[in-house]
């Protein structure tokens, strides 16, 4: 979805309310502990910061807790609403069951699903950033919902390091890469999936996790590359339009109704763009750069209007 | 190099036998069908148990086949053969001299104790004399070499390998001519050895030939052609030879890893220095990023060897840069003493080619290229001069000495394990010093021994001058030895020059040796307080620890313990300085470098942060934000050019914010007066990102009418 689109989309919802949910579970050694709790506290800081009120951080708390906080969610949260989950820890696979390992009784991933299930909020997004969590897309996928995995499958069991880049995504400029001032998931996913990559290469270690997206409802999760979505599977479409973080005042000017007219024009010349990235392979490199000047000219031009 | 065993003809002679199963076993073998020769091998075995010799016989031909890989351990099966020989007889001299072969080709110590055991066993074993003539050249060491090798043509008077051997130490010492020629495959092969272990490969090949001339069946000469063809860029020939040895059972992991190297290259770009033309090889993938950094360090480190060395190059000088690690390292295969980051040959010929780790292929801190770089350069100036005469320990000293010349803050550190070998005084003689090289006693010893190269060209340099470095460099060359070269240079007596530099070495780390087992302990209650958070503790006894040992600059340094103890007490100013004080004697951890360089951008001291970093550069310049901290500094410094660099650094390290990167680039080129390439960049940042209101904004400017 182009950025015109996204502002408009977060016009019509302006009312809309998104909650956030960062468990962190139990690490087993003080290391851990501090670790996951650093993430998680990480997270909630940077959500905070950005303006989010409905951000509730959990540090390792029992599944009566959790229990109790997606009861209330649910009888909060809106069907325009939407619903931001991040788990932070370990957890295990036995073959069968995927479980989240917190004190007392672990959260299966069965659990886990039907607890989400039940809050309303239409656009959902889990990401599972603990070991062994590519086992909990079976039972977490659904329309309408992203879930990210740090693992490809259960078995890779190794404690995991995403969630730190996960958290950094939603702090650092350099995430936003298509410059709108927000961190979609999938830009967020993306931004972890590459640090990861290059903490272990860096490291000389053999890679033990591989991050995967699933939004489609129906996949087992994918490792998309680049930028976008996944052209053969679409995976990632709708992670790229799930706003997880907004870095700028981008919401503040979509409220804006005197803009519209301008934010149409600015659409059509982003649409126009697309279009002839679409067909850059095909052209003259001459001609298309020229053609690109042209367009991204004006479109600099009337952004500076719109910013007027 | 596996050197000629002894024949067949005598070794069945020797043994009582069922002759003709063990002729199908050698026959197999000597057909080279090895899966056959095994399978006889181990019937017999099997059917004699108590039979060591069989188990020799069996070790012996592992050794041949020589191949180590995932399914393949035959080196380790040759051993644990041997020693099953001489479980059954402990007094098995061919089971012994057969293990002595495998520590010479590993170069280990235990070689020459092993073949003097296996002459004690049986003297008249020829094979275990030839190898003490073996070892003692391996060790420069002609005139002992010489009297083994003797001692051989006594117990068999057409023994080529000794003959070969008295050869090699004639031609060694610039005789163009020996009467020891021995006109013979294994005889010519045992001279070229020697050649390439003297970095002499343009005629250690031109012996491996003359022995495959003679005996085309000769598949180690066949492969050691192979790999010094390979050693001197001659890869299409080099190919040719180790595929002919590898489908005849060579297989050996030397000859496997270079065929496989050889079919790596396609992986690599190639380019020139703009100053000296010299080649650059670099992995397609690091390429764009390493480039620039490589191209300038290499011009300038050839500039300034030319000005001091006093002389040009006149052959071209080729830098191989390899991502990864394994590919380095079957470059430096064969070759003893070579060092861990980098090996560099040369020949008449052909002119230079080093070979080095890329920054890429280790973990960030445990390598400074850039240091390695100008090591292995001045081989290529000292074996140019020398037409590679030079002993090991002198090439390897001055490479030493030369690693701090760019800045005092290159340059290894003494270690532990050094500190400890001078107190032990276990550093070796300078007559002897070859031997830390080549046959060194422990890993260890390898490490010491460039240490003490390195000091003596140091001490040398500061108390004759550096004239007298290359007046030696000149006697070298006239094949000259160490003894006479120091008398000569320095007019002292090898013993007393000794004398002298052991003792200025024990004045120097006197203080550290003396003071280290306090400052072991010191450490140890250091990093408890630390993990304590107890930093008055810290603080009081990291002061004392530091001054005992300043040079310790590794993982658990005192500095780093101490500027995070200053920091946790917020003083900034004190965590500074004991971070440049660990920056200034060598320290080298990338992270540790950059907490200096944002303390000191935090402090408003941006010149100086960019210095640290451009010190990173030379260490792990891998890190995309380190470049994009850099350029932004740089910028700011109006360090325009420099700017532009770090930025495509990041450009060229596949950036997640592509956008932002060709912005900062396009920003480096404005300000340096460039905007056409401003513009392109700004395009380029913009088609990432349309909406990026930066680069439209800077598009603007730099399209409206005024500009």
């Amino acid at each position: 979805m182009r950025l015109a689109s996204l502002l408009l989309f977060s016009a019509l919802c302006a009312h809309a309310a998104t909650y956030y949910v960062i468990i962190s579970g139990l690490g087993g050694e003080p290391d851990y502990e501090q670790r996951f709790k650093g993430w998680a506290n990480d997270i909630d800081s940077s959500l905070k910061k950005a303006g989010e009120s409905n951000v509730i951080t959990m540090i390792a708390p029992t599944r009566d807790q959790i229990r109790a906080r997606f009861e209330t969610l649910a009888r909060d949260a809106k069907p325009n609403d939407a619903l931001v989950v991040m788990l932070i820890g370990h957890g295990t696979y036995d073959g069968v069951d995927y479980k989240f390992n917190i004190p007392g009784p672990d959260i299966t991933g069965a659990e886990l699903a039907s607890l989400l299930d039940r809050v309303p909020a239409s656009r959902q997004l889990i990401v599972n950033a603990t070991s062994s969590s590519g086992a909990s897309i079976e039972f977490l996928r659904k329309p309408n919902r992203v879930v990210i995995a740090a693992t490809r499958s259960g078995t890779e069991k190794n404690a995991t390091i995403f969630a730190r880049f996960w958290a950094e995504a939603l702090r650092e400029p350099a995430a936003d890469v298509d410059k709108n001032d927000a961190v979609s998931a999938l830009e967020a996913f993306h931004y972890a999936q590459r640090k990861t990559k290059e903490f272990f290469d860096t490291e000389k270690r053999l890679a033990t996790e591989h991050a995967v997206i699933e939004d489609t409802g129906k996949g087992s999760g994918v490792a998309t590359t680049g930028n976008g979505p996944d052209p053969d599977t679409g995976e990632g479409k709708l992670a790229s339009t799930f706003t997880v973080v907004r870095l700028g005042a981008n919401a503040a000017m979509a409220k804006d109704p005197a803009k519209k007219a301008l934010l149409d024009q600015k659409e059509r010349i982003e649409n126009a763009i697309d279009e002839l990235k679409y067909q850059k392979a095909a052209m003259a490199a001459d001609d298309y750069k020229k053609q690109l000047t042209r367009l991204l000219l004006e479109l600099s031009r009337l952004q500076a209007e719109i910013d007027k | 190099m596996t050197l000629p065993r002894l024949g067949t003809v005598l070794f069945l002679a020797a043994l009582a036998i069922p002759a003709q199963t063990l002729q199908q076993a050698e026959a197999y073998r000597k057909a080279r069908n090895f899966g056959e020769a095994n399978n006889t091998f181990r019937d017999l075995v099997a059917q004699n148990p108590k039979n060591p010799d069989y188990r020799v016989r069996w070790g012996r031909m592992f050794l041949d086949h020589g191949a180590e890989d995932s399914t393949h351990h035959d080196i380790q099966n040759a051993s644990d053969l041997f020693h099953e020989a001489l479980a059954i007889k402990k007094d098995d001299a061919d089971a012994e001299v057969g293990l002595a072969l495998i520590a010479a080709d590993e170069f280990t110590g235990d070689a020459e104790k092993l073949a003097h055991q296996a002459l004690d066993w049986n003297p008249k074993l020829i094979e275990a004399q030839e190898l003490l003539a073996r070892i003692a050249l391996e060790d420069n060491n002609n005139e002992k070499a010489a009297a083994e090798a003797k001692k051989a043509l006594a117990i068999d008077a057409s023994s080529p390998v000794a003959k070969g051997i008295l050869a090699a130490v004639d031609y060694l010492s610039g005789k163009k001519e020996s009467s020891w020629e021995p006109h013979d495959a294994r005889g010519y092969e045992t001279i070229a050895h020697f050649f390439v272990m003297n970095r002499r490969y343009e005629e250690g090949i031109e012996y491996f030939y003359k022995a495959i001339a003679l005996d085309p069946t000769l598949y180690t000469a066949h492969a050691e052609l192979g790999l010094n063809l390979m050693r001197l860029s001659q890869n299409d020939e080099a190919y040719k030879e180790l595929s002919l040895a590898f489908t005849n059972g060579r297989q050996d992991s030397t000859t496997t890893n270079t065929l496989r190297l050889i079919d790596s290259y396609k992986k690599f770009v190639t380019s020139k220095t703009p100053q000296y033309g010299a080649e650059l090889k670099l992995g397609k993938k690091e390429a764009d990023l390493l480039r620039p950094y490589f191209e300038a360090e290499i011009d300038k480190c050839i500039a300034t060897y030319e000005k001091k060395y006093k002389i040009k190059l006149t052959q071209p000088v080729t830098v191989e840069v390899y991502p990864d690690h394994e590919d380095f390292a079957v470059r430096a295969l064969g070759m003893p003493g070579m060092g861990a980051l980098g090996v560099t040959f040369t020949a008449k010929s052909f002119g230079g080619a080093i070979a080095m780790d890329s920054p890429s292929g280790r973990r960030p801190g445990d390598f400074h290229w850039a240091e390695t770089l100008w090591h292995e350069m001045s081989h290529v100036f000292t074996l140019t001069m020398t037409d590679s005469h030079v002993p090991r320990w002198f090439t390897e000293g001055i490479a030493v000495h030369e690693e701090s010349g760019p800045s005092p803050e290159w340059g290894d550190r003494i270690t532990p394990d050094i500190l400890m070998a001078i107190k032990n005084k276990q550093l070796l003689p300078i007559s002897e010093l070859d031997r830390g090289f080549i046959h060194p006693r422990s890993p260890m010893q390898v490490i010491v021994s460039y240490y003490q190269a390195g000091k003596i060209c140091d001490f040398i340099t500061d108390k004759w001058g550096w004239d007298t470095i290359l007046a030696m460099l000149k006697d070298y060359a006239n094949d000259v030895d160490t003894p006479t070269v120091i008398r000569k240079e320095l007019k002292l007596e090898p013993e007393e020059f000794d004398k002298q530099f052991f003792a200025l070495v024990e004045a120097q780390n006197n203080k550290s040796i003396d003071n280290f087992p306090v400052w072991t302990d010191d450490v140890k209650t250091i990093a408890a307080a630390s993990q304590a958070k107890d930093y008055d503790t810290v603080i009081k006894l990291g002061l004392q620890a530091r001054d005992l040992y300043p040079d310790y600059v590794e993982t658990g340094s005192v500095y780093e313990f101490l500027a995070k103890a200053y920091a946790a007490k917020n003083d900034k100013a004190g965590a500074v300085d004991e971070l440049q004080r660990y920056v200034k004697n060598g320290g080298r951890d990338p992270s540790t470098m950059k907490t200096l360089a944002d303390d000191l951008t935090a402090d408003g001291k941006k010149k100086e942060a960019a210095a640290v970093l451009e010190r990173v550069n030379y260490i792990y310049p891998m890190d995309r934000e380190q470049h994009q901290q850099l350029g932004l500094l740089l910028l700011d410094l109006n360090e325009n050019a420099g700017a532009i660099r770090e930025f495509r650094a990041v450009l060229a390290r596949d950036p997640i914010d592509l956008a932002q990167a060709h912005f900062n680039l396009a920003r480096a080129y404005n300000q340096n007066h460039q905007p056409e390439q401003a513009k392109d960049e700004l395009i380029a940042s913009l088609e990432a990102a349309p909406g990026f209101r930066p680069a439209q904004k800077l598009l603007l400017e730099l399209s409206s009418p005024e500009k």
